[in-house]
């Protein structure tokens, strides 16, 4: 045979991190693991299951508005459904989403360290997201039944309600310290365990908009967690801080919760926009454009993204001049996000492009984040925000941002590192197919909302005029294309779990750490820690 | 852990004085309390707590010693940036409705 | 990166949380400032009421409490158990004290008949009822996070006595201090703050 020993070792199935190792095993070697891969591949399990879960939510809630009028459900009902589509989504989906799963994964390799700084740490943060997860799911059944606040939580409603608040509001606030934990181990952990030779400047993009949002996750989150105990504060013992009888104002509950909730959206897009950094350079096979430009962006970002809350409170009772400062910082913060968008563009051109699934889905990122962010735009401009804010449109734009942005990002990542994670190939061509359906679906479903928004239609509303029919039909119509795009796609990767062909080390010729490595990784990553001499997409070296 | 070992000595002497002058500017802040300083009295009050804070940070946390690792440089600073923006920002919508 | 690796990282960690935890008090001070901005008189009248010397001895035990907090690291590092567990215990009483000293200021007011919700305090000005829903929500919180630090240095107490932190390895007491310098900070803050202002 001729080949050494150690290569076969390599690249042999069966030597891989699956293989468990260390005191437990089987079941009990997944869920009492400090393997940060493990660890990920633990998150992707909960966060599909719960973004399944949302989307069914959601799939309800297009069956309710397929009409006016009553249709499966009663007000009250459809008033619950939007809240826990928006609090699973948003705290058991997106946020942890692509830092958790992907992050986890993949940065300790990127960056060539055997590990997080602090494994056990990391494994308490899957613990606890586990149990935020389930006392959210618990709040569905016991007090007074499923919240109906949105997932907003304004008070004074959420002080009144007589739904579960509590006990939903501590679920987020339990799910709040495994933002943070993540966040500090991440940050440790890219400062002081990168590879020798790997200086800031290689990093990949990947890393540096984890590094981003890892901070905004360890600062922001706390302010969320005060916010969220004062309300259950408020609620059991009456401290007064947000009830106007009291002296209270809540507008600052407003102020508290959007100073976590606007980052929060950056938690939710830069790691996106770290993952189609990887992905362009690598199917158009050139180096990227602008490298430090989109490593400081990702600061950039991070840092003015969080001083622009106000602009979800334009027309909340806010002053004029904080509105006219939030309104400025709003615009200020669409540049550098535009940059990225610039620099992604002039990567491809006159690249040699290969239109493989990551591909696909990292352009299509491109196209749908580009529309939600022009649509931010109008919203960000006071006097047209008087007439959007509270309407479809804004329901358009975050989905346009976040699903067509972050989601399909995700759509991309998966299919980017599948054959790194799972050791196999999924079949090449039906994710074409499924892109077609999710491509077409969704802006049949969103597209419609954008234009209901500006003629005024209000969002969170059960019932709606017979003039927003036939919108709210097509819309209906493309959740139900959407889903079949899901479903295609999500069974494609399922069964290539199984059936998948043997990926090879490095199917897509990525010169990043991960693709040096087997597929799947060993279990400490590296046979030897190396030493890093080049830049993260110089290709001619792979 | 080698490096444990080399971290920076701090003589008990110098935490000994560092309680001193906390102490002492805790007497410092209650008697000016007493004081009619009118506006000046929350600005007075609140850097006074500013000074031990940055005894305790400085000293007790060694703060001051860790020269190898640059992010400890900068953390205080800019926790105290993100604060006052938070702020400052909030009460541009407190103060001017 | 070197430095890291030896102390683990985990000194970095610990300061990383502490920041976290400055933003969680952070969003408190937030509130505080906005309604005293807009309430200085009630503020002034409730800061009166409140006890200021056993404010000002309760700040005199936090701090000396960081100072046998910091002797007992330093006797570790110089391989001194019995000094370190000496001013360990010192800081745990300490500790203890404060929060018996918070106890009888809360039963204080609440025999009183002033806490969140009371009939008494909602008939007083907005700016009082404020100002003791955010003394109750602020001293309840640190006072939480004291509890917290005092079963976080027994347990390292019981460390220090199996000889699992010694000279050699001392960085969980030193994360220890850490936090308990923090939580010193923050009362240097919350006192003048609540009983001093004018």
């Amino acid at each position: 045979m001729g080949v050494p020993s150690e290569i076969l070792k390599e690249t042999q199935p069966g030597i891989s991190f699956y293989e468990s190792k260390g005191r437990f095993h089987g079941l009990l070697g997944w869920i009492f693991t400090t393997d940060h891969k493990r660890i990920g591949l633990l998150y992707l399990l909960a966060i599909l299951f719960f973004f399944l879960t949302g989307v069914s939510l959601g799939f309800l809630m297009r069956l309710e508005l397929i009409a006016p009028g009553p249709t499966i459900m009663r007000p009250q009902t459809y008033n619950a459904i939007f809240t826990l589509h928006g609090v699973i989504m948003i705290f058991l989906f997106v946020i942890p989403g692509i830092p958790a799963i992907f992050g986890n994964f993949f940065m300790p390799i990127q960056i060539g360290a055997r590990d997080v700084a602090f494994p056990k740490i990391n494994l308490l943060s899957w613990w606890v997201y586990m149990i935020g997860a389930l006392l959210a799911i618990l709040s569905l059944f016991t007090g007074g039944g499923p919240i109906d606040t949105g997932w907003t939580f304004y008070v004074p409603y959420s002080l009144r309600t007589t739904v579960n608040v509590p006990l939903a509001v501590f679920a987020v606030f339990i799910l709040g310290f495994s933002s943070i934990l993540t966040g500090i181990n991440f940050v440790t952990t890219i400062h002081g365990f990168r590879a020798p030779g790997m200086t800031w400047f290689r990093l990949p993009l990947f890393v540096w908009s984890i590094y981003a949002t890892a901070w905004v996750q360890m600062l922001v989150t706390p302010v969320i967690g005060i916010t969220l105990l004062l309300t259950l504060l408020e609620r059991l013992v009456g401290v007064g801080v947000f009830d106007p009888a009291k002296g209270g104002d809540p507008i600052l509950y407003q102020h508290l919760f959007w100073i976590y909730s606007h980052p929060a959206v950056y938690i939710m897009i830069l790691p996106a926009m770290g993952v189609i950094s990887e992905i362009i350079p690598v199917f158009a096979r050139r180096t990227i454009f602008g490298y430090k430009a989109i490593a400081f962006s990702s600061l950039a970002i991070a840092s003015v993204g969080s001083l622009v809350w106000g602009h979800h409170m334009f027309v909340s009772g806010q002053s004029d001049l904080a509105s006219i400062i939030f309104s400025f910082l709003t615009f200020l913060v669409a540049v550098p996000s535009a940059i990225k968008v610039f620099n992604w563009v002039a990567t491809l051109y006159k690249g040699s492009i290969e239109v493989e699934p990551p591909l696909l889905f990292g352009l299509t990122f491109i196209f749908l984040f580009s529309i939600g962010g022009l649509t931010g735009l109008f919203q960000g401009a006071l006097a047209t925000d008087v007439h959007l804010h509270d309407t479809y449109w804004v329901v358009g734009h975050f989905h346009y941002v976040i699903f067509g942005g972050t989601g399909f990002a995700i759509f991309g990542a998966l299919h980017y590192w599948f054959p790194k994670m799972f050791g196999r190939m999924y079949q090449r061509k039906i994710p074409y197919l499924a892109w077609a359906f999710l491509f077409v679906g969704f802006n049949t479903l969103y597209f419609p909302m954008l234009i209901l928004g500006w003629e005024g239609m209000p969002r969170r509303y059960y019932d709606y005029l017979a003039q927003f029919h036939t919108l709210q039909l097509i819309s209906t119509i493309g959740s139900w294309i959407l889903i079949t795009g899901l479903i295609l796609m999500f069974g494609n990767l399922f069964y290539s779990l199984f059936r998948g062909e043997r990926a090879e080390n490095n199917p897509w010729g990525g010169a990043t750490l991960e693709w040096q490595i087997t597929s799947p990784p060993p279990a400490d990553n590296f046979k030897k820690i190396p030493v890093v001499d080049s830049g993260p997409y110089e290709f001619g070296k792979v | 852990m080698e490096s444990e070992r080399k971290s920076p000595v701090v003589k008990d002497r110098t935490y000994v004085l560092v309680w001193v002058g906390l102490v002492i500017l805790t007497g410092i802040t209650v008697s000016v309390a007493g004081m009619n300083l009118g506006r000046w009295s929350v600005s007075v009050v609140l850097i006074i707590a500013a000074i031990k804070s940055g005894l305790v940070l400085n000293y007790f946390m060694h703060l001051k010693y860790e020269k190898r690792i640059k992010l400890f440089k900068w953390m205080i600073p800019g926790i105290l940036a993100v604060l006052i923006l938070f702020l400052g920002l909030t009460f541009f919508d407190v103060a001017f409705r | 990166m070197e430095e890291y690796r030896d102390t683990t990282g985990s000194k970095i960690g610990m300061w990383l949380f502490l920041l976290s935890e400055i933003l969680l008090f952070g969003g408190l001070f937030i509130l505080y400032s906005v309604y005293r901005f807009k309430n200085p008189s009630a503020f002034h009248l409730g800061a009166e009421e409140l006890n200021r010397p056993f404010g000002a001895i309760n700040t005199l035990i936090l701090i000396t409490s960081s100072l046998t907090m910091a002797l007992s690291i330093s006797s570790v590092k110089r391989g001194d158990r019995k000094w370190s567990l000496i001013f360990l215990m010192a800081t745990l009483c300490l500790g203890f004290v404060f929060l018996g000293n918070k106890y009888f200021e809360w039963a204080g007011k609440i025999h009183h008949e002033i806490y969140p919700n009371s009939p008494r305090l909602l008939e007083r000005d907005k700016g009082e009822i404020l100002f003791y829903g955010l003394y109750y929500s602020m001293t309840g919180l640190h006072g939480l996070h004291v509890l917290i630090g005092l079963v976080v240095l027994f347990i390292m107490g019981a460390l220090i006595l199996k000889g699992k932190v010694n000279e050699a390895h001392f960085i969980p007491l030193e994360n220890s201090g850490l936090y308990w310098h923090l939580v010193d900070i923050i009362w240097i803050f919350l006192f003048p703050l609540f009983y001093l202002i004018t």
